[in-house]
């Protein structure tokens, strides 16, 4: 028993890690209508960026934060008004591969600015354990759970409650309709840009001090995060981040308690949402779009 | 003689020579022996990319798996000829079969989605083929990679790295030949039918589940020559190549050289993998810039070439008719008509 907690502690743990993926993706998604595969890439960058202030230059983590969150929505913005905005001839399929190409500018940039060599980065919480049950468990950890919750909570609100959401909800269901009554449409698509990279940045930050920062260290974090998307369905924002927690759990459970699970645990995860998909295929939560002929 | 110059096939035979004349060339001293295994490289790579435009081109369907498929068969081809010890033609059948079945599969699974679905959930069966690359070490060799010789035919012909450069540049052309009369008749026609309404295209009697599983087949028999192509020529196979970044490789190709254009993506795959080899790579200052280049290459076509490479040859064509100047109704150009004298003109309009 006091096993399968800590395996769901872990679960929400990296849930979170991948949760913030899935809604930077769909966030993009929403009001560009374009899938983001630079996500993962966008906040590598910054999440260098963050890890050389703090290794190189002896900078407090916390101090450093504020500097990775204003270059990720200076990004965000750029990205937009030099690259996305301009995009209007290219068709979906076009603005997915532009973000394709945002992802080789971006590992070719990293190199040059931060250096070739891994850092690595501290964690939040940098000491500390708690027993939960019997199961020894880090502030860092449950740090990171209940701010992964937290952003949820705060952006789902946003969303829902606010006048901002309101016009993200309408750009995101119609943009031209929205434009007509008055919605600044581009400002919207801007903000979401530079929203959505910084949950990329805050979702590498937390998964850097597991492994090491390298240019490939998100990658496994942004498939399980277009999984979740897909799977949660595109329709809503709220579906891709419980498929998100979904995955995490499932992914623990395989790899804990099937036979030599550490192996074949994210194959057969990955056979299962394949599966999944095919039964549902607009995702779970998502529902088709009827288009006339 | 007009007749040749203007037949298609003539034009990749063309090409064809011209690429076979390359290691002449090296041994000649004009390029560098490494030109030549680029160049070789790059044609593997253009036969998998000119696969995926067939399915994204034609029949307008997403593919993020390629490079899974490519993998596959480049690890059978090897398993086959090195530990199975059994003939390279067998090698060729069970490494392209194998994968061209679960692509059919993948054809089959793809009728539920549309879009963006369909290349994600491609992308998740590259990822499982992946994940058994990496473990199952007695069939791939796991992280330190599969081994495979150089092919040999008929079970005495032992190619050597000339050789087999060779073998690649002819499979090349046969591969464009097939391709172009494939997607010239009656399978082109239907495949563009279903890129632009699969409704209207089923009105009309084409079957969406069979071409859909067509061109998914096409896609990865294409993908399978090129992984066999690949793990004989380059000598061995690690999991770590065969990562989404390829597949995405595979994407930038098809925009740059320009969909449903056979040379297009030949000259796609030379600008996108070649390119950065051969003049980027040897200047130690530049070495670092490449997927940069690579990167902004790929916006810059997108945003203001949406059309690829391919177009250029009728973009010159019509600059140079607008250059003789443009003929009215009449057949007179600008030019001619300031010279028109106040009658000629008050003639013109009446008519």
């Amino acid at each position: 028993m006091a096993n399968f907690i800590g395996v769901f502690l872990r679960s929400l743990e990296y849930g979170s890690f991948y949760a913030l993926s899935a809604l930077s993706i769909i966030l993009v998604y929403k009001t560009s209508y374009t899938t983001n595969f630079a996500q993962a890439t966008l906040g590598m960058f910054n999440t260098f960026l963050v890890a050389t202030l703090v290794m190189r230059q002896g900078w407090s983590l916390y101090a450093a934060i504020p500097i990775g969150i204003v270059s990720a929505v200076i990004l965000g913005v750029l990205i937009d008004i030099v690259i996305i905005r301009r995009a209007t001839k290219a068709g979906p399929v076009g603005k997915q591969i532009i973000t394709l190409g945002l992802i080789s500018v971006f590992l070719g940039l990293t190199p040059i600015i931060f250096g070739v060599d891994n850092l690595s980065l501290p964690r939040f919480v940098s000491s500390g354990t708690l027993t939960i049950m019997g199961t020894p468990f880090s502030y860092n950890a449950l740090f990171n759970i209940l701010f992964g919750i937290f952003i949820m909570l705060t952006m789902f609100a946003t969303i829902q409650k606010t006048k901002i959401g309101l016009a993200i909800r309408t750009t995101a269901s119609n943009e031209t309709t929205a434009r007509i009554m008055g919605v600044p449409t581009k400002t919207v698509t801007m903000a979401a840009w530079a929203v959505a990279i910084v949950l990329s940045m805050i979702s590498g930050l937390m998964t850097a001090p597991y492994s090491s920062v390298s240019l490939t260290f998100m990658n496994d974090v942004q498939i399980t995060a277009f999984l979740a998307t897909v799977v949660g369905g595109f329709a809503t924002f709220h579906g891709p981040v419980i498929a998100a927690y979904g995955i995490s759990v499932l992914l623990n459970i395989f790899q804990v308690y099937m036979p030599s699970g550490t192996i074949w645990g994210k194959p057969l995860l990955y056979a299962v949402l394949l599966l999944i998909m095919y039964f549902k295929p607009y995702g779970i939560f998502g529902k088709q779009r009827l288009k006339k002929v | 003689m007009k007749k040749i110059i203007k037949n298609p096939y003539s034009h990749f035979i063309l090409l064809g020579l011209v690429l076979l004349t390359l290691p002449y060339l090296a041994e000649a001293g004009a390029i560098r022996n490494s030109t030549v295994t680029v160049i070789g490289t790059t044609i593997i790579y253009t036969i998998a990319a000119l696969g995926l435009n067939v399915l994204l081109g034609f029949s307008g369907l997403i593919s993020l798996g390629t490079a899974g498929f490519m993998g596959l068969a480049a690890y059978i081809s090897a398993y086959v000829t090195e530990t199975m010890a059994l003939p390279f033609e067998v090698a060729v059948m069970a490494a392209i079969g194998i994968p061209t079945l679960l692509g059919i599969l993948v054809g089959i699974l793809s009728l539920k989605f549309e879009g963006i679905y369909l290349g994600i959930a491609t992308l998740v069966v590259a990822e499982i083929l992946r994940e058994i690359f990496i473990n199952v070490t007695p069939f791939t060799g796991g992280a330190t990679g599969a081994l495979a010789g150089r092919p040999v035919l008929a079970g005495t012909f032992q190619l050597n790295r000339i050789q087999t450069y060779y073998l690649i540049v002819v499979v090349m052309v046969l591969i464009f030949i097939l391709i172009h009369n494939l997607t010239k008749g009656h399978l082109g026609r239907a495949l563009n039918a279903m890129r632009g309404s699969e409704a209207a295209a089923q009105a009309m009697g084409v079957n969406i589940f069979k071409y859909r599983l067509i061109a998914f087949g096409i896609a990865t028999v294409l993908a399978a020559v090129s992984g066999v192509l690949y793990v004989h020529y380059v000598g061995l196979s690690y999991p770590t190549t065969w990562n989404l970044m390829l597949s995405l490789d595979f994407l930038a190709i098809i925009v740059v050289g320009g969909f449903r254009s056979i040379f297009g993506t030949f000259i796609g795959s030379f600008i996108i993998f070649a390119m950065s080899e051969l003049f980027l790579k040897p200047i130690p200052a530049l070495a670092n810039i490449t997927p940069l280049v690579k990167g902004i290459l790929i916006i810059i076509f997108i945003l203001y070439y949406p059309n690829g490479l391919a177009n250029i040859k009728h973009q010159v064509s019509h600059w140079l008719v607008r250059r003789k100047g443009k003929r009215d109704a009449f057949g007179q150009t600008k030019a001619e008509k300031k010279n028109l004298t106040r009658a000629e003109v008050r003639e013109n309009d009446t008519v």
